[in-house]
């Protein structure tokens, strides 16, 4: 039953070829993250939508900061 | 006094209903658009997880007692019977010739994995914000 299910749901069954552009999938993760946490901490939902898309904004460039840092250290290690 | 509506959810409930259905909770004390956002969300990113590194993301343990071998499932579990119908779709899958060697490996895999366990935590911190707030008697 669970292989005929499968047969018919390839899509997530397979895993995705996206190999080369994994750093990309980052940012559903970061929206999906600043969305929930706001709509929890907001008291109206409505303004949901301007807070999560700075708070992912912000989390985004936290992000590519830290891997600029670490970059920039292993680069100084490795000289 | 306040002039917000009472709500008589009792609070274990509404934490019952939130992990049933992410964003169940905060239906069941009138939140319906905040239930709506939060829900969809944490189901949005729990099955871009399994698009991403295959429902074989999500590895129950053989027992109870070996969670600590994949403490990721935990996570996965907080997403509720979504994760757990994922999981036994993913060792169902294991066991059958087709499907034993499909699994991805390395980034992907953790990506996937990462997805899935994040969705479920973020639905822990929903299944907590919904119970505050039945708790609270009004609307917070």
């Amino acid at each position: 039953m669970i292989a005929t299910l499968a047969e018919h749901a390839p899509l997530f069954i397979r895993p995705l070829p996206v190999w080369n552009v994994w750093w990309l999938l980052m940012l559903p993760l970061c929206i999906g993250v600043a969305i929930v946490y706001k709509s929890i901490k907001c008291h109206s939902m409505k303004s949901v939508p301007r807070e999560a898309t700075v708070i992912a904004i912000w989390i985004i460039l936290g992000m590519v900061a830290a891997a600029a840092a670490l970059a920039g250290l292993m680069h100084f290690i490795d000289r | 006094m306040s002039d917000a509506p009472r709500i008589s959810a009792p609070p274990p409930l509404v934490a019952l209903a939130a992990w049933i259905i992410p964003g169940g909770g905060y239906w069941m004390i009138r939140q319906r658009n905040r239930g709506t956002g939060i829900g969809v969300s944490i189901i949005v990113l729990f099955l871009l997880g399994i698009l991403i590194g295959g429902i074989r993301v999500v590895e129950a343990p053989p027992a109870i007692s070996q969670i600590l071998q994949r403490p990721w499932f935990i996570g996965q579990f907080l997403v509720g019977p979504l994760g757990l119908i994922a999981a036994w779709i993913s060792n169902g899958l294991g066991t059958t010739a087709a499907y034993a060697d499909v699994i991805s490996h390395s980034r992907i895999n953790e990506i996937g994995t990462l997805y899935t366990a994040v969705a479920g935590m973020l639905n822990l911190m929903a299944i907590i914000d919904a119970s505050f707030r039945a708790g609270q008697g009004k609307e917070v």
